[in-house]
C-alpha cells in the first residue's frame, strides 16, 4: 500500500494554515512514498443563493493557496505529493454538522481515502462554531479522522481585542439608551447614573452579549431595516389573526392541523431565532422543534400554511439580516424544502 | 372634537382588543390538541394585549409614559413565541402526535363520507351535528 490518500476540509480559520502541514507531515510519516492531499471546501449554500458567489470565489482562492501550501511542505522531500482540490455542498444547501460530515464521507466514498485530518478550528462558512458536533458525527460515520494537533495562535487575543472594543461600545450604547427611556433623558441626574450603569453592564456582560462582534456599518443598518420590518410583521400578524378568528368561530371550526417541516435558509444564532420566532407569533404557524435549519413547523389552516410555504417571513428576515439582494430567493416551495409530516415527532 | 374622536379610539381599540382576547379564549376551550391551543394562545399577546396597549398610549396621550407601553409591547412580542415554542417543543418531546383531521374526519363535515371506521362516524355524527348547528 504505497499511496495515502487525507481529506483536508479546510476553512478560513488561524489554523487551517498548520492543519495542512500536519497533514502531509503525517501523510509522509505513514507512507513515504505516494501522498494524495484531497483539499475540500465545503460551502453551506447553493449556487443560485446570492451570497454563494462570494463563498464560491473565497473557496477557491483558499484552496489555491492552500495547494502552494502543501508544495512548501514537500518540498524536501523525495516522495510523490499529489493535490486534489474540490468544492463541496455547492449543488445543495448543508444544514449543519450531520450534512457536513455525511458530504465528507460521500466525498470519502468516492476517492477511497484513508483519513480525513480535521482542523480544531474548523468553521464553514460564517455560521456558529460547529467543531464540537462535527466530531460526534464524524465519529459516528465509518471514516477515520484525526485532529491536527495545532498550536491556538495568539490570533485569539487580537480577535477579541478589537472585536472587544466594538462590543463593549455598543452594549454600553444600548444600555444607556435603554436607561433613558425609561428614565428622563434632559434630567442630569439620569444621565450620571445612566452611564453608571451602562459602563457597569457593558464592563460585566459585553463577552457574553453579542455571539458574533458587531460591525460598524453593517449593525445600525440592520437595526435600521429591523424597523422595516417590524410594520411588515404586524400587518402579517393581523391578517393572520382575522383568519384564524374567523375559523375559530365558525361553527364548523374547519381546521386542518399538519406537522410541516421547512429547510429554512437563514443562518443560525441570531437570524434563525428572528424567524422561528416570527413564525411563532403569527398565528396559524408555530414553530416544533428547529434542527440546525429545518424547522418543524405546525401549521393550523391550509391558508397559514400556504403563507408560510410561501416564505414571506424568511425573505423579510434576510432583508433584515443581509439586504435586499439576497431577500431575492425562490420560495421554499419552489425550492422543494417543505414537507408536510402526517406523524408527529422527527427522528 | 378632537376627544371625541379620542374617546371613540380608545373604545375601539379596547372592544377589538377584548374581542381577539375572547377568540382565543374560545380557540383554548374548542380547539382539539395542544399544539392547536398554543397558536391561539398567542393570539391573547399579540392582538389582544397589543390593542389594549394602544387604547392605553392613546389615553396617556404624548407622554413620556406612552413609550413604557411600547416597550412593554415589545418584551411580549419577544416572550410569547419563547413560551408558545416552549410548550409545543416540550409536547413534541413526550411524543405527543398532533391531531389531524382524517383522523376522525368530524371536522371536515358530516357530508364527507368516511370510508374506514364507520362505527366510529356513527358514534361521533351526534356530537358533530349538535356543534355544527
Amino acid at each position: 500500500m504505497g499511496t495515502e490518500r487525507l481529506l483536508v476540509p479546510l476553512s478560513r480559520s488561524p489554523t487551517v494554515r498548520q492543519t495542512v502541514a500536519y497533514a502531509v507531515q503525517s501523510g509522509l510519516e505513514s507512507s513515504p512514498e505516494t501522498l494524495s492531499c484531497h483539499l475540500v471546501v465545503a460551502v453551506p449554500y447553493e449556487a443560485d443563493v446570492p451570497e454563494e458567489q462570494e463563498a464560491l470565489d473565497e473557496a477557491r482562492s483558499l484552496l489555491e493557496r492552500a495547494v502552494t501550501w502543501v508544495k512548501e511542505d514537500a518540498a524536501g522531500t523525495e516522495a510523490t505529493v499529489e493535490c486534489e482540490t474540490a468544492v463541496l455542498g455547492s449543488d445543495e444547501y448543508l444544514f449543519g454538522p450531520k450534512d457536513y460530515a455525511r458530504t465528507f464521507q460521500a466525498y470519502a466514498e468516492e476517492h477511497d481515502i484513508d483519513r480525513l485530518v480535521l482542523d480544531p478550528e474548523y468553521q464553514p462558512g460564517a455560521t456558529a462554531p460547529i467543531l464540537q458536533p462535527l466530531e460526534r458525527e464524524l465519529a459516528r460515520c465509518s471514516l477515520p479522522f484525526t485532529e491536527a494537533p495545532v498550536e491556538r495562535p495568539a490570533q485569539h487575543e487580537r480577535l477579541t481585542g478589537t472585536a472587544s472594543w466594538s462590543r463593549f461600545l455598543s452594549l454600553f450604547g444600548i444600555s444607556f439608551a435603554f436607561y433613558l427611556i425609561l428614565g428622563d433623558p434632559t434630567y442630569w441626574f439620569d444621565l450620571v447614573t445612566g452611564t453608571a450603569v451602562g459602563l457597569i453592564v457593558a464592563v460585566t456582560l459585553s463577552h457574553v452579549t453579542f455571539s458574533t462582534a458587531p460591525t460598524f456599518p453593517e449593525s445600525p443598518i440592520r437595526v435600521l431595516r429591523l424597523v422595516v420590518y417590524v410594520p411588515y410583521l404586524i400587518f402579517e400578524i393581523i391578517k393572520a389573526n382575522i383568519l384564524i378568528s374567523l375559523v375559530i368561530l365558525r361553527p364548523s371550526m374547519p381546521i386542518n392541523p399538519r406537522m410541516t417541516q421547512v429547510n429554512a435558509r437563514v443562518r443560525s444564532g441570531l437570524p434563525l431565532l428572528a424567524l422561528a420566532n416570527s413564525i411563532t407569533l403569527t398565528p396559524g404557524t408555530l414553530t416544533v422543534r428547529a434542527n440546525d435549519q429545518r424547522l418543524l413547523v405546525h401549521t393550523l389552516i391550509d391558508d397559514a400554511r400556504e403563507d408560510l410555504f410561501d416564505g414571506g417571513l424568511e425573505r423579510a428576515i434576510r432583508f433584515v439580516f443581509h439586504g435586499r439582494e439576497s431577500a431575492r430567493i425562490p420560495t421554499p416551495r419552489e425550492r422543494g424544502d417543505t414537507e408536510i409530516l402526517n406523524g408527529g415527532s422527527d427522528e | 372634537m378632537i376627544e371625541t374622536v379620542r374617546f371613540w379610539a380608545i373604545i375601539i381599540l379596547l372592544a377589538l382588543g377584548v374581542f381577539f382576547t375572547f377568540v382565543s379564549a374560545v380557540g383554548v376551550l374548542r380547539l382539539p390538541d395542544v399544539y392547536a391551543r398554543a397558536h391561539t394562545a398567542s393570539q391573547t399577546d399579540t392582538l389582544g394585549a397589543g390593542l389594549a396597549l394602544a387604547a392605553v398610549a392613546v389615553a396617556l396621550g404624548w407622554q413620556h409614559a406612552t413609550v413604557y407601553t411600547v416597550l412593554l409591547l415589545f418584551f411580549v412580542f419577544i416572550t410569547n413565541p419563547t413560551a408558545a415554542h416552549a410548550i409545543a417543543r416540550s409536547a413534541a418531546e413526550m411524543d405527543i402526535q398532533p391531531w389531524t383531521a382524517d383522523e376522525t374526519n368530524d371536522s371536515s363535515g358530516p357530508n364527507l363520507e368516511a370510508d374506514d371506521g364507520s362505527d366510529l362516524e356513527e358514534s361521533t355524527d351526534g356530537f358533530d351535528g349538535g356543534e355544527s348547528r
